[in-house]
């Protein structure tokens, strides 16, 4: 017993080492449970406020180009109006017409501002201003005036945590928006304008230019937004699928607003999916 | 005393640094972490589970502001343990019993003898857990080399400022 003790009192520094080291990789291995970790996140409200602030510093340096992005908005926005009225006089020629279904509003838009952004490392994130209270939830999609952004991964009453796409966690359910060809678009860690669409098969006619889009098939992300366009592509004579490289729609270096998709259908269409899975028959 | 307030002071300086300026450094390929300089400049008398828990500490604090829960903490806490042997290898007996490393108290080649270890240690042990895949592994060689080289040549040139 004396042995063992003076055992432990020669080797408590070891020991403590090992005990401190399995604690830290045990938060590695445990980062993915979301939920219990908002406290030591980014999203906690001191490591938040104090990104607020620098946030706020190097916006001052981003105004101009954040105005000439407004402006671009803006006219994109007029234009929509534009399009919007003439529909509208169509509708109301129709309205007569009783085979005619409106189409329900069930994507809403919460604008956000970015207060810490990373796009060098293997893993980035994004942290914004708007979370629980805004109606913000984990797994909403988040896109930019250019287009897709990333996913929402932990949320706290005023922040939330966005995963990139510059992140190998996610891939972005895409298509082709010539012919629709479906392929996940994946980030290869290297650098922060290019991407990668997987699964395109090889009788698929590729061109350079081609733009992708999302694919509308998951609730994330509704059909059509820009995620990029074909920057390279190569097929090996043996190879079954491309390997195409695409050029991201989005600068993440210059990103600083967002907007995060609520999709209030989204419930009922993942319970829906939900329950099929469950009873095949 | 003195010496405590004078580490508490350096702990916020160099986390302050790191998280709202080092981290948002756009280079590709490249983060220096230098707020390693925290546990290198630790005082070689402070007993060794000080330096652990004040790994723990600071490598928590980093992962906090950087979404990185654990990554950190591990690469601090076994550099903190690193250390004592660091010491024990590179510098003599004499000048061990100064109190803070420096190239005052080591000598400027001892010194960076254990700047460079501990350094590529840590950030080998981070930037290898990052990815934690062996897919692209010489993209992660490459970071861990251009990352080393950089915090190095900051930690270096800090000790030459200090010493001017």
């Amino acid at each position: 017993m004396k042995n063992l003790i003076q055992f432990f009192i020669r080797y408590s520094i070891f020991f403590l080492f090992l005990l401190l080291e399995t604690t830290a990789f045990l938060l590695i291995v445990h980062n993915t449970g979301y939920q219990r970790i908002v406290l030591l996140s980014s999203a906690n409200s001191i490591a938040a406020r104090m990104y607020q602030v620098s946030g706020s510093v190097i916006d001052f340096f981003k105004l101009k180009q954040a105005n000439i992005k407004l402006n671009e908005e803006n006219a994109d926005l007029r234009n929509q109006i534009v399009e919007l009225q003439n529909e509208l006089g169509r509708i109301r020629n129709q309205q007569n017409d009783t085979t005619y279904i409106p189409a329900e509003n069930d994507l809403q838009y919460i604008p956000a501002k970015i207060i810490n952004n990373s796009t060098n490392k293997y893993k980035n994130y994004i942290t914004i201003n708007k979370g629980k209270r805004d109606g913000i939830m984990p797994g909403m999609g988040v896109i930019a005036t250019d287009g897709v952004v990333g996913i929402v991964k932990t949320v706290s009453e005023k922040f939330a945590v966005i995963i990139p796409i510059l992140n190998p966690e996610i891939s972005i359910n895409s298509k082709f928006k010539s012919n629709n060809y479906i392929g996940p678009v994946e980030w290869q860690g290297k650098d922060y304008r290019f991407a990668n669409l997987m699964d395109i098969a090889r009788h698929v006619h590729v061109n350079k230019g081609d733009s992708i889009i999302t694919s509308g098939l998951t609730s994330v992300f509704p059909e059509g937004i820009p995620v990029g366009t074909v920057e390279e592509f190569s097929l090996g004579e043996n190879d079954a699928y491309y390997n195409i490289q695409l050029r991201l729609a989005v600068n993440f270096r210059t990103l600083s607003y967002v907007r995060v998709i609520r999709n209030n259908n989204r419930p009922e269409w993942e319970s829906l999916e939900n329950t099929a899975n469950d009873n095949p028959n | 005393m003195r010496i405590i307030t004078e580490n508490i002071l350096r702990f916020l300086l160099l986390v302050i640094v790191q998280v709202l300026f080092l981290n948002n450094l756009q280079f590709t390929f490249c983060t220096p972490y230098i707020y390693i300089l925290f546990i290198l400049s630790l005082p070689v008398s402070c007993p060794r589970w000080l330096d652990l828990i004040a790994g723990f500490v600071l490598g928590l604090t980093i992962d906090m502001f950087s979404n990185t829960l654990g990554l950190h903490t591990f690469a601090c806490v076994l550099i903190a343990y690193l250390r004592y042997f660091a010491i024990k290898l590179f510098v003599s007996e004499e000048n061990r019993i100064t109190n803070i490393p420096s190239f005052h108290s080591f000598g400027v080649m001892p010194y960076i003898k254990y700047v460079v270890l501990l350094t590529v240690i840590h950030h080998t042990a981070l930037l290898a857990l990052e990815t934690m895949t062996f897919v692209n592994w010489w993209i992660t060689l490459l970071r861990i080399v251009i990352s080393s080289a950089v915090s190095i040549a900051i930690i270096i040139a800090l000790q030459f400022l200090k010493r001017n």
